[in-house]
């Protein structure tokens, strides 16, 4: 046998026989080949015409990286945080940017700024996406044709000069200007001109609280509302949470009072007078519909009782019935009296009397410089309604020569569009500083477009001593140019934006600090992106009481009152090229691409109207705009609301976005805009712009418009027909009383059977490592939707457009469950943020057939694209439906467009499921960074997406191993309840049962 | 002896027919010219077929997003036809084998249609869960094949992967068993034939038959432990289909039931089907002295008593369903009944269990139009009992937020067509090629009368 082992193989005989011939011999044993002198000739000139040839052409450009001098700590493909500040909307939160490779990908908040604690809202996370956008102006327009900044300069100042010579009214106009660089800079602009005037116009203005506290305080200021220190809150109208003012700023403050703790089970009581539901209505303890036209009554009411419990006279006038029942306004005034000082009323009316009524209130309340600061102001509105107002006139009559528009589309958003229009054809020149061609832009002889925010050197003074910078990011991205350097062209300066901000601050804002060098407290400026500075402040007088007149209501009769609003996440017109912004689903309404007339259920019967039926809306003055119908509940029953900033300008682009198939319907029809402009429907009245507009008409007029909801079903009761007896209600959400809450912490658990609590695969899930975990506070939850766009934008989450929405196939990785309770009419509203569950005993991980979703080692519920091949078995079985499956291939607008992608997410292909991963990208680079450290993964390094933004900070994520950690912590917190938990999915989310600020109901709640 | 029983019970073969009168009349088709209608009816499924394979060419193109569903139904056209077809496919082994077992010899009249059928049902349904992945062509990521992915394999949990080897392992069964019936047959279409194609092609299916006692032997042998092993199979495919449901969590499709449940419904929906096709057959191919209406008495009591068992069935789930105490599952089935999706729960009901209590009667039993009717109504009704229990269950499941509605589009309607044009294309063919029925076995089991002297040899030496 061994044999074998000693066999040798031969070829042939030869070989065998030891005698190889000459042929077979290994040709490599040879000599080598001797090289002739010919033979060298030829390799050298051969060699030598390739060099030559090789030294004619240019070798192709190539950089590999951008830099020549790398910046310290600059990794390539490691993404670097810059502090700024946001500029979505003059609130001015403090933003950290991501930015990769020079790209800014990632908008989050500031965790150290004292306004916005952190959050970020969701026009703030879709920053980006507005940044890489190929329909913003990259040149300078000369009546509407591309032109050169050089020919856009000689012109405008030659024509400044004609304006000049000729006394003629120069007139700027830009929405609230927070910035104090550029105000100045304005200011030291319209200074050559003999009659110029700055003109401050929002959209969405709160003029009227500024103009009360005129007459009141004799200061035209904004209060610094200080919701921290509220412990009463009542607010009319005023949407808080959601678009007023600063909504990220007032959530970050309400929330702090929203967490009753066993020890301490107290929380402030917040109670909402509106005609609309509203975000912040469906999160009150308390909510009155109430018509806006009857909130001076209802003020009135609670002055007049409030003035007797401070034993002061009440306000001259006549007091008319009270549309809410006496025992309810005394127990009010009460409870606003026993918390005085820490009580707050907030109203969003434009109208004067009432905001000095409410002005009354605070100040019997003794709230002023307690909860609302005015010796340090907020500047996050300064618009001036009666500025407006006379330059609309003035371009009427033709008196402005000279008119410039700055950060505010002028004509889209104010009525009479057609007058306004042909007044500013009179005007010499007309200059616009947008960035894309908006409605004032088509018009005006010079569109001269700004840097995005993301591009440009600035800054903001939010509130009276913060002052904070906003910072590039990147290089512009076209050959805009900063609006500080445009004036200063036209000044004559050469300055660039950088050193102007410079200059002012070593002017303006280094004497308010602690003396240092410049140098230092520039750098540390730049680095934190904000100072504290003292404050200038303004000269307030004693509250005037004889300013204080009862306000007598309106009778609100048969019709109908129209309240224009604006809508969480666009608030007005310049965030709607934006997709991300369209496609997020209102908070309250669920409905993504559209504007609509919100009429109650009760009008809606009277009226015929169900939902996407158009409705014809007519005011006494003649405007009319027909819109689908919404059917709201909770809304009052003699209030339409629409939502302003529809119908821009150019977003007939929205035709193309989503998949084009067979039965596929564009998202806007050809001719058409995403909604409509209801600006028309705007009133003026007592030099005001009122967003209230009574004697309305509202008739059905035949058509339809189908409306793209993300939602179908809207409440936990089940429909009354196919309800089972004892289970008509789920207890998806749960909910307490304050009252309950303190006698029992666990108040509000539900009677359910439990069967067990076993792993099924406990060998395979020991996650002896890391075991990811997330609790979200429902009761701090308002249901704002930031996290829902962080989320898109940390996990390139595609738009889909309006038809694909409507077809219930919403690619979002989390989606905000929203449900209406409560009997008849009056409604409250829960949100429920759902998101992939990452159960132990998933349900999708058994149903695989290629094992393309996994459970991780560190209880994570993995989804390996690449391997899934789209049976959808795994979306079907998944009880909480948060998987998304890509129906489609969905396209970009184009390549610009794909900058927007976060590198370290994989973008998806069609035919893949895809959901919430955790953003397991952020888990693995903090467990690599605390490798790279050598130390243990520290709670609070790793935050979601969803979690670093949110406003509320209702969201805490991290390790369940970790007995110190915060979400440890929450697990045991015995509000604390896991979803379906009788079904043993053994979620890895859960959620703090939200706790109203109630008596305990009789009975109980029943959701509607 | 056999003489005896045939009068007692109605001869299986009418017409007072000889051995070669039956060898005739069934190779008839096959050496006629196809007929006008036959012409007609080709046209008709191929068109259905055309449109079926543009849809799913369009589809694949394009993306599953062309079909009707949603973040909450993700199943149901595609899965309805999937387990509609496999049900089809049932009846064809049933009858092959476990009434071959029990020696019911009125069988042999349908068997071998039957079992084509079960094969191009099963073609037809197996196209289903392949185009409606989201990447179908990685669909051969579903087998067990040695690969160089590293360690990833297929999930042996997932009952989808249980359905590839049910499926796959059900319509090699049925091929072969069909194709061994087959033989005899082909042997026949050989001896039969002129010198030419086909009958070169026979020589070489037919696997050199001679009609020696050592091949009867041999097949019938082979025939028999066949039969046996597709018994199981009849059981054991829709059993494996229903646990697609019965595994998942959803309410309305995590139930024990439906392992029994859907083998009934598969044995009903599939002796419809048969019957659907044999009353077509025998009309248009001139077959009723084979096919007789004692044939079509039994299948219709067959299919009458598995229609109660179905109906037994749906009472029990609600009964089970009120039993639980769980609310989610007593709101499935009220939603079923009651809900949005009210129509198709009693289209369902109304074709499935009550219509065929009319079969109770013997009048209405021989009555074909009657009968014809009823069987296209079992057959939809079928298809919507698939679909009640996929899309009633799934749009409205535990969240109320997700609850969502389901509509077809135009692509998924023109692929379930497809799918008839495919399943009739390949019958239509097969009436052209092969006998529509067992000559071997129908001789064998019908008591003909003795050849007249004017026959020739070559015809009796094949059978």
């Amino acid at each position: 046998m061994n044999d074998s082992a000693k066999k040798t193989y031969w070829k042939s005989f030869a070989q065998r026989d030891g005698c190889l011939d000459a042929n077979e011999a290994d040709p490599h044993q040879a000599g080598p080949a001797p090289f002739s002198r010919r033979h060298f000739l030829e390799a050298a000139g051969f060699t030598l015409s390739l060099a030559t040839l090789s030294g004619c052409g240019r070798a192709p450009e190539v950089i590999a990286l951008p830099f020549v001098d790398q910046p310290e700590g600059m990794i390539p493909g490691r993404s670097q945080t810059y502090a700024s500040t946001c500029a979505g909307c003059p609130a001015a939160c403090g933003l950290l940017v991501g930015v990769r490779d020079g790209r800014p990908l990632k908008m989050e908040g500031m965790p150290e700024h004292p306004l916005s604690r952190g959050g970020l809202c969701a026009i703030g996370q879709a920053l980006p996406l507005g940044l890489y956008d190929s329909h913003r102006l990259a040149q300078p327009l000369a009546s509407g044709k591309v032109t050169s900044w050089e020919d856009v300069d000689e012109s405008i100042t030659r024509l400044l000069g004609e304006v000049k010579q000729g006394n003629g009214a120069v007139r700027f106009v830009t929405s609230t200007v927070t910035s104090p660089t550029l105000k100045a800079q304005i200011d030291a602009f319209l200074a050559q001109y003999n009659d110029a005037k700055h003109v401050t116009f929002d959209a969405v203005s709160c003029s009227a609280i500024l103009d009360a506290h005129e007459k009141t305080h004799a200061a035209r200021v904004l209060p610094h509302y200080k919701l921290d220190q509220a412990n009463v809150i009542v607010a009319f109208g005023a949407d808080f949470l959601g678009t007023w003012i600063s909504p990220v700023e007032f959530t970050a403050a309400w929330q702090t009072r929203r967490a009753p703790t066993k020890k301490h089970p107290k929380m402030s009581y917040h109670v909402q007078f509106e005609g609309r539901l509203s975000l912040t209505g469906g999160n009150a303890d308390r909510r009155y519909r109430l018509s806006p036209v009857e909130y001076g009554g209802v003020l009135s009411h609670l002055a007049t009782t409030l003035s007797m419990l401070a034993g002061e006279d009440p306000p001259a006038g006549r007091l008319s019935e009270s549309p809410i029942a006496a025992t309810e306004i005394d127990h009010l005034a009460e409870k606003l009296w026993d918390a005085r000082g820490a009580s707050l009323v907030l109203c969003d009316s434009q109208d004067v009397s009432v905001q000095v009524l409410v002005n009354f209130i605070n100040h019997l309340l003794s709230n002023y410089n307690k909860t609302l600061d005015i010796q340090r102001p907020s500047r996050q509105r300064q618009g001036n309604d009666a500025d407006v107002l006379n330059l609309v006139e003035e371009l009427k009559a033709g008196k402005v020569a000279a008119l410039f528009v700055a950060g505010t589309d002028l004509t889209h958003n104010l009525p009479d569009h057609k007058a306004i229009a042909a007044g500013i054809s009179k005007a010499k020149l007309v200059v616009s500083f947008a960035e894309r061609q908006d409605d004032f832009a088509s018009l005006a002889h010079f569109v001269c477009p700004d840097h995005h925010p993301l591009e440009s050197w600035l800054d903001a003074e939010p509130v009276a001593g913060l002052v904070s910078i906003s910072q590039p990011t990147l290089q512009p991205l076209g050959g805009t140019r900063s609006i500080l350097e445009s004036l200063a062209r036209w000044s004559g300066d050469s300055d660039s934006a950088y050193d102007i901000l410079r200059a002012s601050w070593r002017e303006n804002v280094l004497p308010r600090v602690e003396p240092r060098p410049f140098q230092a407290f520039w750098d540390k400026a730049v680095h934190d992106g904000f100072v504290n500075a003292t404050p200038i402040a303004p000269t307030v007088s004693e509250f005037q009481s004889d300013t204080v007149a009862l306000v007598d209501a309106e009778p609100s009769g048969d019709d109908y009152t129209i309240s224009l609003y604006s809508k969480v996440g666009l608030t007005d017109s310049r965030h709607a090229h934006n997709p991300w912004l369209q496609e997020l689903p209102d908070p309250t309404t669920k409905i993504t691409w559209d504007n609509y007339v919100c009429v109650s259920p009760t009008a809606a019967k009277e009226l015929s109207l169900s939902n996407g039926d158009l409705v014809r809306v007519e005011t006494d003055e003649g405007s009319s705009v027909e819109l689908p119908t919404l059917v709201q509940p909770g809304q009052h029953d003699r209030v339409g609301a629409i939502a302003l900033g529809y119908g821009v300008r150019g977003t007939d682009r929205f035709a193309d976005i989503g998949p084009k198939w067979l039965e596929g319907r564009p998202t806007v029809a050809p001719g058409e805009l995403v909604g409509k402009n209801v600006a028309s429907l705007i009133e003026t009245r007592d030099g005001e712009l009122q967003y209230t507009v009574s004697g309305v008409t509202l008739t059905k007029s035949g058509g339809r418009r189908d409306l793209a909801s993300t939602q179908e079903h809207h409440s936990l009761e089940i429909p009354r027909n196919v309800a089972p007896h004892g289970a008509e209600v789920r207890d998806i959400i749960q909910e307490t009383t304050l009252e309950e809450f303190a006698q029992d912490s666990h108040a509000g658990t539900p009677h359910a059977h439990h069967h067990g609590d076993t792993q099924l695969w406990a060998e395979d899930h020991t996650k002896s490592g890391h075991s990811w975990g997330m609790v979200i506070d429902l009761n701090k939850c308002t249901g704002c939707s930031a996290c829902l766009i962080a989320c898109q934008s940390e996990n390139n989450v595609p738009v889909v457009g309006k038809d694909e929405v409507r077809r219930q196939r919403e690619m979002h990785w989390i989606r905000l469950d929203r449900y209406y309770s409560g009997a008849g009419d009056d409604v409250s509203v829960a949100h429920q943020p759902m998101m992939c569950h990452h159960c132990d005993n998933a349900p999708c991980e058994t149903v695989c057939p290629v094992l393309a979703t996994v459970h991780g080692d560190e209880g994570l519920n993995v989804q390996a694209y690449n391997r899934c091949v789209g049976t959808r078995y795994c979306a079907n079985n998944c009880p909480y439906k948060v998987r998304r499956f890509n129906w489609f291939k969905y396209e970009r607008e184009d390549a610009l467009q794909n900058l927007v992608l976060n590198p370290d997410v994989t973008v998806r292909t069609r035919g893949v499921m895809e959901k919430c991963s955790m953003c397991v990208q952020r888990i693995e680079e903090g467990k690599i960074a605390a490798r790279q450290r050598d130390e243990p993964v520290v709670d609070g390094n790793i935050q979601t997406a969803c979690q670093q933004s949110c406003p509320a900070q209702a969201i805490v994520f991290g390790d369940m191993n970790d007995p110190e950690s915060k979400v440890h912590g929450a697990f045991e917190d015995p509000r604390r309840y896991r979803l379906l938990e009788e079904f043993n999915f053994r979620p890895s989310v859960a959620y703090l049962r939200s706790v109203k600020n109630r008596e305990a109901a009789d009975g109980g709640e029943h959701h509607v | 002896m056999s003489d005896v029983h045939a009068s007692l019970r109605s001869p299986l073969v009418t017409g007072d027919k000889t051995i070669s009168d039956v060898t005739r009349d069934i190779c008839a088709p096959m050496d006629r010219k196809p007929t006008a209608l036959w012409w007609s009816a080709f046209g008709l499924s191929l068109t259905a077929l055309i449109v079926g394979v543009a849809a799913v060419w369009y589809q694949i193109a394009t993306g599953i997003g062309t079909w009707g569903l949603n973040k909450t139904v993700g199943w149901a056209f595609d899965i309805t036809n999937f387990v509609f077809w496999v049900g089809i496919g049932h009846a064809g082994t049933l009858i092959s084998a476990v009434l071959f077992l029990f020696r019911q010899k009125w069988r042999t009249a349908v068997n071998r249609s039957a079992e084509a059928m079960t094969l191009f049902a099963v073609m037809c349904a197996g196209i289903f869960p392949l185009i409606h992945m989201g990447r179908p062509w990685l669909a051969f990521w579903m087998m067990p094949y040695p690969n160089t992915r590293g360690p990833l394999w297929v999930n042996f949990k997932s009952p989808l992967l249980w359905d590839v080897f049910a499926i796959s392992t059900y319509l090699a069964i049925s091929a072969v068993f069909w194709y061994v019936g087959l033989l005899p047959d082909l042997a026949t279409i050989r001896d039969r034939s002129e010198p030419g194609w086909r009958k070169r092609i026979t020589s070489i299916l037919c696997l050199g038959w001679n009609g020696s006692a050592r091949t009867w032997l041999r097949y019938e042998t082979v025939y028999l432990l066949l039969a046996g092993l597709a018994t199981p199979l009849v059981f054991s495919v829709h059993t494996i289909v229903s646990m697609d449901f019965a595994t998942a969590v959803i309410p309305g499709w995590h139930t024990t039931i439906f392992p029994p449940y859907f083998v009934a419904g598969a044995i009903f929906s599939g002796l419809a089907m048969v019957l659907t096709l044999m009353i077509i057959a025998r009309k248009v191919m001139q077959l009723e002295d084979y096919i007789t209406m004692t044939h079509i008495d039994r299948m219709c009591k067959l299919m009458m008593s598995m229609g109660c068992i179905v109906g037994l069935a749906y009472g029990t789930e609600f009964f089970m369903a009120f039993y639980s105490g769980n609310g989610y599952e007593q709101f499935v089935f009220k939603n079923r009944a009651l809900g949005p999706f009210a129509w198709a729960y009693w289209t369902m009901v109304s074709c499935n269990v009550l219509i065929p209590q009319l079969l109770w009667s013997r009048k209405l039993r021989s009555t074909l139009p009657v009968v014809f009717v009823i069987v296209i109504l079992v057959n939809v009704g079928m298809w919507f009992e698939r679909f009640v229990i996929i899309v009633t269950s799934l749009h409205r499941d535990f969240l109320p937020s997700s609850w969502a509605s389901y509509a077809p589009t135009s692509i998924e309607i023109a692929t379930f067509v497809g799918s008839f044009g495919l399943f009739f294309t390949c019958f239509l063919i097969f009436c052209r090629i092969a006998p529509v029925i067992a000559i071997a076995e129908i001789k064998g089991a019908a008591h003909l009368k003795k050849r007249p002297p004017a026959e020739s040899i070559t015809e009796e030496k094949a059978a």
